[in-house]
């Protein structure tokens, strides 16, 4: 079950940018996702490169929000996974 | 006495005239290679998103496979068209002709991708279970490279059929062990049952399109069942996805 405990850490990730309103910083984010900062980091620089988060640097303080892709992602999270579910994959 | 094929198995039931009945011609096979390569496409551009967003590698392997079974009736579609069109008996026939080198590198092709087809939705299911070491799946390029290259090279029907019936045993094993293994049986739940039915009629066609009249008579049959299993799993993935 690695690959969906994956997901699942993603979806909290994304989940957690959303709630505080498509903009937060890194370390409450670190914070709030009950993760250690290198596993964070790992994680993080995934969505970074899959596109799912950008930052937003906004009077010298970076920024991390959703892209549309990332807002896509919450949205078919639960398809994702019935249909991993669905086909045993 | 008549070799025992499924063509004399089924004459001796049923007879010549309704074996006539069923004979295909080239629009029939020509017809179910694309139901099945729009079914399979379908079902690789229908999970594209899902990939796209989740990166996820059972996806990924499930998608390729049928990617590569769509490629594979496309091979298959050709060496059906030379046989029937040119009224040879078979893949065996392809040397002495003159388009034999298209034909045999089409006979490559075809159990090149027939056989990753099959691999890659086996390792859709195992990739966890194997620590999704893609050593592996350079194995699988090789067998599969092996199995073309010995059917294509031997030229015998018993070698064609031994190295099917090798690779069926091969999924059943592989799935009925993982199936076996599963904590979470849930009730009602056939989708291993489908994946070695989908195996079975898919090596079925693969000995059907490199022995034709291994299976004469019994085609309709075969192609009708292949067809309901590949709906059945474009079906599965629609209700899942979604219709878009």
């Amino acid at each position: 079950m690695v690959k969906r405990e994956r997901l699942d850490i993603i979806k909290d990730i994304l989940s957690i940018i959303y709630q505080n309103r498509n903009s937060v910083k890194i370390t409450p984010l670190i914070r709030q996702s009950n993760m250690s900062s290198t596993r964070f980091k790992e994680y993080y620089h995934e969505l970074l490169e899959k596109e799912l988060v950008n930052e937003i640097i906004n009077g010298g303080n970076k920024f991390v929000s959703l892209t549309n892709k990332g807002y896509r992602f919450l949205e078919k999270y639960n398809t994702i996974v019935s249909f991993i579910d669905e086909f045993e994959l | 006495m008549p070799p025992f094929t499924g063509r004399t198995v089924f004459e001796g039931f049923v007879g010549q005239q309704f074996r006539n009945l069923f004979g295909l011609g080239l629009g029939a096979e020509l017809f179910y290679s694309f139901v099945i390569i729009v079914c399979s496409l379908m079902i690789y551009f229908g999970t594209k998103e899902l990939y796209e967003l989740s990166s996820y590698k059972g996806i990924k392997y499930f998608r390729q496979a049928f990617l590569f079974f769509a490629i594979a009736y496309f091979f298959r579609s050709f060496i059906k068209f030379i046989v029937i069109y040119f009224n040879v008996k078979g893949v065996i026939d392809f040397f002495p002709i003159t388009f034999g080198t298209t034909g045999i590198l089409a006979q490559l092709l075809f159990l090149y991708f027939s056989s990753m087809a099959i691999f890659y939705l086996l390792y859709s299911v195992m990739w966890k279970k194997w620590n999704g070491r893609s050593y592996k799946l350079y194995l699988f390029h090789g067998i599969a490279v092996v199995i073309a290259l010995i059917s294509v090279l031997s030229r015998n029907p018993l070698v064609y059929l031994g190295l099917n019936i090798f690779l069926l045993l091969t999924v059943i094993f592989v799935v009925y062990t993982s199936y076996q293994h599963k904590k979470n049986k849930k009730k009602g739940h056939n989708l291993y049952f489908i994946y070695v039915l989908l195996s079975l009629f898919w090596i079925l066609n693969i000995i059907d399109t490199l022995i034709p009249r291994f299976f004469q008579g019994l085609q309709l049959f075969i192609y009708l069942a292949s067809t309901f299993v590949f709906l059945l799993i474009l079906y599965r993935v629609i209700k899942n996805v979604g219709a878009n």
